[in-house]
């Protein structure tokens, strides 16, 4: 993925850049709201990761702000420093996609910037999901495996529609309280692993190979193999 | 903080000093000895001119104004007069 | 002013009412008889005149002298205005003459007057009276301002002083009070309500310090000492690793315990009423127990939950799952396996009532007290993990909303009584 990173910390700035292109994409840097919405405006990018407070006169809000007003559809992550639900709201409100409060470990910014640029096409309505001989039909609400009907209760159904959807890409445990849950706050305890653990238990019951895999300090993902 | 009160009290006393012109004084006649007798005589002519207690108010009057202090006396006269015509009717 | 006006105005008014009566009059006389009869009503008039105020002047039309007691004809009288003000001679002394010319039509000059020296005089102590009596009234106000002045500066000196101590920094200090209870005292109260306020919020903030210092320095510490005796020591670079992730991780439970204690001042700041919006809590509840059910399973636990159908309020949805979430993240922590946690939910008039109950150890009474405030741990607690910030999260979050927390026995006079905690909220 092509990746602009609007960051005036040059430290923060390095370490994700450096932990994006391991990750196999590339990376514009700019190090300020100016620049940044001058690079944003006339190239095009997958995702933008913009710093909530910039300097330059142009914060992250009002470049998001001006990127919309144009049309400019790309996906946006906002960094902050603030801790506040307020300033959540209002990057979201802005034209925002999604938000991180630093400190944050850099697989939840990657899960987070993945999952943001390949997001599946809204235009293409998907009533089944397949990963490997996983099966998951969104109008009968039925999970199968190999043929084999699993029983799955409605917010396992959830949960496994998120992963799925996400099949091949990391998902924190934050994003999974965030968007299977709908709260936003700091699960700290292993709630979301009790929950993931029990529906893998149900998926991979009698089969060999198992396919919620644990992604270590990050969180999970589901693949074929 | 005295201010107004002179205010005041100057607006107050202007109208008291207003001038007016001196050239050819006008002066008060019925303030002599002449009228006095006048007056007497006058005083004399009224039908309760004998009565008490006008007649000693009159020769009083009359006195007053032989001994020089013709207004007082004067007054009396005029008290006298007024006090005999109220009598007569 | 105005009654000097009117007063004044008043003599000069009844002065020349008077002349005008007169004049009416002998004009009535000339027109009733000859010009004798006028000679006479004119020497009939100041024969009797006891005040020596009358002034009458009769001229031939030649200028010859038939009735009256003025020296001479005026030029002044010959003015337009029939009226005249002139300076009347009188004894040596000078007098002021207010006089009224009299046409009498037939070539015959008349002027009817009165002396009004006495007016003056009567004016002239009406005035002086008045501008005394403004004086005295001045200077009495000007006095009554300073002592006015004087007595409230005394009545306030003492809240200057403490506003200005304050100012300097020494926040003990607090409004005397007098036993009046007056406005003065009012204000002072308000103001020493005020500090007491300040005073605790100062209180709080040294207190999160102290915790800071105390509860932030030890895990930092223990995560700094791990670090370096992993780059002296370790034999491989897997030790290694593993101590850096071992770091990581103490690093992010570091900031875990920061961010929750910038959360509480954030809501104990009252900052976060921007959320607020008109929810129901029965489905928020109904997932927090969905959502730790499955954890309490997995121990063996057992989370009931009772809730009514619908629990309206007017919050804010995310910080009430917090809360929710962290009583229930206590009560599992010290529920044995094979226990229950109860979380209840009703609406009562208009409170809504969320307890969570334990089978736990319980709390004594003395710590209950504590509980609540930022990093305390009862004692019998310190072996369990947890920042200890839970509570005064539930606490800070209630407050908001305007509601409370209270702490109980589940089973009073049990063995090991439990722990239930009620949060009272009000219901919209």
């Amino acid at each position: 993925m092509r990746i602009l990173l609007v960051e005036d910390d040059a430290e923060v700035a390095r370490f994700v850049r450096k932990g994006l292109m391991e990750a196999g994409h590339t990376v514009e840097h700019a190090v300020n709201g100016r620049d940044g919405l001058f690079m944003a405006a006339s190239e095009q990018f997958d995702v933008l990761v913009l710093d909530r407070m910039l300097p330059g006169g142009v914060d992250g809000v009002r470049l998001v702000e001006t990127l919309r007003g144009q049309g400019n559809r790309t996906p946006v992550l906002f960094l902050s420093a603030l801790n506040a639900v307020d300033e959540r709201v209002k990057g979201l409100k802005a034209g925002g996609d999604d938000y991180l409060t630093k400190p944050f470990a850099f697989a939840e910014l990657l899960a987070r910037v993945e999952a943001l640029g390949r997001r599946p096409a809204a235009e293409v309505p998907t009533t089944r999901l397949k990963v490997a001989d996983l099966e998951l039909d969104l109008l009968s609400r039925t999970v199968t495996r190999g043929g084999k009907k699993i029983d799955v209760q409605p917010r396992e159904f959830r949960l496994l529609e998120h992963l799925m959807r996400h099949a091949g890409q990391v998902v924190t445990r934050t994003m999974l309280l965030e968007k299977v849950w709908d709260y936003h706050f700091d699960p700290q305890t292993n709630v979301i692993d009790v929950h993931v653990s029990r529906l893998r238990h149900k998926l991979d019951k009698g089969f060999e190979k198992p396919l919620i895999h644990t992604v270590r300090n990050a969180g999970y993902m589901i693949r074929a193999d | 903080m005295l201010r107004p009160g002179l205010v005041v009290l100057s607006m107050v006393v202007f109208p008291l000093a207003e001038p007016a012109s001196t050239e050819n004084p006008l002066r008060v006649t019925t303030d002599s000895s002449a009228y006095c007798l006048e007056l007497a005589s006058r005083f004399a002519g009224q039908p309760g001119a004998t009565a008490e207690p006008v007649r000693s108010l009159a020769e009083e009057g009359q006195r007053l104004c032989e001994n020089g202090h013709v207004r007082t006396g004067i007054a009396k006269l005029r008290r006298a007069l007024r006090a005999s015509q109220q009598a007569g009717g | 002013m105005v009654l000097w006006w009117n007063t004044a105005g008043a003599l000069d008014r009844q002065v020349e009412a008077a002349i005008r009566a007169d004049a009416t009059a002998l004009q009535e006389r000339r027109r009733a008889g000859d010009i004798a009869a006028l000679v006479a009503a004119v020497e009939d008039r100041l024969a009797v005149d006891v005040q020596n105020e009358a002034l009458y002047l009769l001229l031939t039309a030649e200028g010859r002298r038939l009735a009256g007691n003025l020296s001479t004809w005026p030029t002044e009288a010959n003015a337009e205005s029939p009226w005249i003000r002139i300076p009347l001679q009188r004894d040596g002394a000078v007098s002021e003459a207010r006089l009224l010319r009299v046409d009498l039509g037939d070539g015959h000059r008349l002027l009817v007057g009165r002396d009004v020296a006495e007016k003056l005089r009567l004016r002239g102590l009406l005035s002086e009276g008045i501008a005394w009596a403004a004086s005295a009234s001045a200077a009495l106000a000007v006095l009554g301002a300073w002592l006015l002045r004087r007595a409230l500066e005394n009545r306030l000196r003492p809240i200057y002083r403490t506003a200005a101590a304050i100012g300097t920094g020494d926040l003990t200090r607090r409004v005397p009070l007098s036993e009046r209870g007056d406005e003065f005292d009012k204000l002072g109260a308000t103001m020493n309500a005020m500090l007491d306020r300040i005073a605790q919020l100062m209180e709080g903030v040294r207190g999160v310090s102290d915790a800071i210092a105390h509860d932030l320095r030890t895990p930092i510490a223990r995560a700094r000492a791990k670090l370096e005796e992993a780059l002296v020591s370790a034999q491989d670079e897997e030790a290694l690793r593993a101590a850096v992730e071992q770091g990581i991780a103490d690093l992010d439970g570091i900031a875990r315990v920061f961010k929750a204690v910038l959360r509480i001042a954030e809501v104990e700041a009252g900052a976060r009423r921007a959320a607020f919006a008109p929810i129901d809590l029965a489905p928020v509840l109904t997932d927090m127990a969905e959502l730790y059910g499955a954890s309490a399973e997995a121990q063996d636990q057992h989370l009931e939950a009772e809730l009514d159908e619908t629990l309206p309020l007017v919050g804010d949805r995310d910080l009430l799952a917090q809360a929710v979430v962290n009583l229930l993240d206590n009560a599992l922590k010290f529920t044995p396996e094979g226990g229950t946690v109860r979380l209840a939910a009703h609406r009562l008039d208009d409170v809504l009532e969320i307890a969570v109950a334990d089978d736990g150890p319980g709390m004594p009474p003395a710590d209950r007290q504590r509980a609540g405030e930022r990093f305390f741990r009862a004692d019998s607690a310190r072996t369990t993990p947890g920042s200890g910030l839970g509570l005064s999260l539930v606490r800070a979050v209630a407050t908001l909303h305007g509601g409370e927390v209270a702490l109980s026995d589940t089973h009073p006079g049990a063995e090991r009584p439990g722990l239930t905690v009620t949060l009272r909220l009000p219901a919209s």
